[in-house]
């Protein structure tokens, strides 16, 4: 028997208008018809809140686009549930946001894509950084946890700093800088966008130098780019284990790119309970616990730190979603990451060419 | 201001669950055991510690005041560094 989720992550639309060059979002989007309804959301929240969930985090695509995200902010508190909103801020209007906290929001996430306004809609392929500024000042005239989120990448690494003093003047209780993962859409232009081994290292300082200025006043979370590291990251804290997400046409996953992962069917939790889907469907048995690993995970002292990475990832670059997450320096696939390193930085990228995401769902 | 003089109130964003027995915030979920319920309920911005510990002490009579007073603050001092509390 597994333990409850922590938290439930409601991917409400996939609908977005943000163009990001490294949107994490499954290149199939679900359409804006295939969309769950009102009453679906709230008795799949409800559930959340029966089976133990702590939190739930509204997002998407852009959970603004929807009209009825306030009654699923109501939903969740209504639930017991510790209520986050991730956002892009367009949508949002200072009245639109007093009455969501009047609702019950607790959390909102506001996702910056650079410190400079220009840059930040170039690479958002879209006019949104102003508006974004405006939403944080309507964010603290509320007593709600305010988290910046700053994406990183190649072409603005070496503007941390700017990057931190823009939030510490927006007045984030925290800061979040997550270097661009590659899934979905930011592997089509991970050649424009992963940074070089010496980016990544002169960063290391910075952080730990505003971590210090700022201690008591913001914290500051670094996500480094998996590839880089030692060891992969505990990808949604372990398969089944913690994390619940519900996309936007009700399917139950483990985790929101687990579509690459060929075999697995998700139940619909619009049609089935949310109990019976967490305990014991089989996509989410696929990969819980240790039985599913193979060497060196199996004997690995660190499967209950790391739970061997992140399965999507040992699909993407191994093809195999059962390996060693080839990220891990233990991998005999790590080579494979090494040689996406090198090819990416050896000449053959050009920086400046690279794929805006276009919403291929509409708003139909 | 230092906890001595301040009033403890939970951050924006921090708040117990319906049953008062979790401490939801941001990152996640504290579980609060014993009396931790009671010291946080009792966070509101309008108390000092000492006057926190006073009520403690009232609804557990025959409690060790020294111990009280002392576990109380540092309780107080661990919600503050990780966050989750400022004194006002």
């Amino acid at each position: 028997m597994s333990a409850a989720p922590q938290a439930l992550i409601a991917e409400v639309t996939h609908r977005c208008p943000l163009h990001c060059v490294y949107c994490s979002n499954p290149l199939e989007m679900q359409a804006a018809r295939n969309e769950l309804s009102t009453e679906d959301w709230s008795g799949i929240i409800r559930q959340a809140g029966q089976l133990g969930c702590w939190h739930l985090h509204l997002t998407g695509g852009e959970p603004l686009l929807r009209r009825d995200i306030g009654e699923l902010v109501r939903a969740g508190r209504q639930s017991g549930l510790y209520v986050n909103l991730i956002t892009s801020g367009l949508g949002l209007t200072r009245e639109r946001l007093r009455l969501l906290v009047e609702s019950g929001l607790d959390h909102i996430q506001l996702s910056f894509q650079d410190s400079e306004e220009e840059a930040a809609n170039m690479f958002a392929g879209v006019t949104a950084h102003a508006q974004k500024l405006r939403v944080a000042e309507w964010i603290r005239e509320h007593r709600i946890a305010f988290t910046a989120n700053l994406v990183v990448h190649r072409q603005n690494i070496d503007r941390l700093r700017e990057g931190i003093r823009l939030a510490e003047q927006l007045g984030a209780d925290k800061l979040e800088i997550a270097n661009v993962q590659y899934y979905g859409w930011a592997i089509r232009n991970r050649a424009a966008l992963l940074p070089s081994r010496e980016q990544l290292r002169a960063s290391l300082p910075v952080i730990e130098a505003e971590r210090a200025r700022l201690s008591g006043k913001m914290r500051i979370d670094y996500v480094l780019p998996d590839y880089y590291a030692k060891y992969p990251k505990p990808c949604m804290g372990g398969w089944g284990r913690s994390l619940l997400l519900i996309d936007p046409a009700g399917r139950a996953m483990p985790c929101h790119s687990a579509g690459v992962i060929p075999g697995l069917e998700f139940p619909n939790a619009a049609r089935e309970p949310l109990q019976a889907i967490w305990e014991q469907s089989a996509a989410f048995e696929r990969f819980r616990g240790e039985e599913w690993m193979e060497e060196p995970c199996r004997s690995c002292e660190r499967k209950e730190i790391d739970f061997g990475g992140c399965r999507c990832q040992a699909m993407l670059i191994a093809g195999d979603a059962a390996a060693t997450d080839p990220v891990c320096s233990l991998s005999p696939q790590r080579f494979l990451v090494d040689d996406l390193i090198e090819g990416v930085h050896v000449g053959k990228s050009n920086e400046q060419e690279w794929v805006y995401r276009i919403d291929p769902v509409g708003s139909r | 201001m230092t906890a001595r003089e301040g009033r403890p109130v939970l951050k924006p964003g921090c708040r117990l669950s319906a049953a008062g027995d979790v401490l939801l915030i941001p990152e996640g979920a504290l579980r609060l055991q014993g009396p931790a319920s009671r010291i946080v309920e009792a966070c509101d911005g309008t108390r000092t510690v000492e006057e926190i510990v006073a009520t403690l002490l009232k609804q557990f009579p025959g409690a060790d005041e020294t111990k009280v007073s002392q576990e109380t603050a540092s309780f107080l001092n661990r919600l503050s560094e990780r966050g989750v509390l400022e004194f006002v």
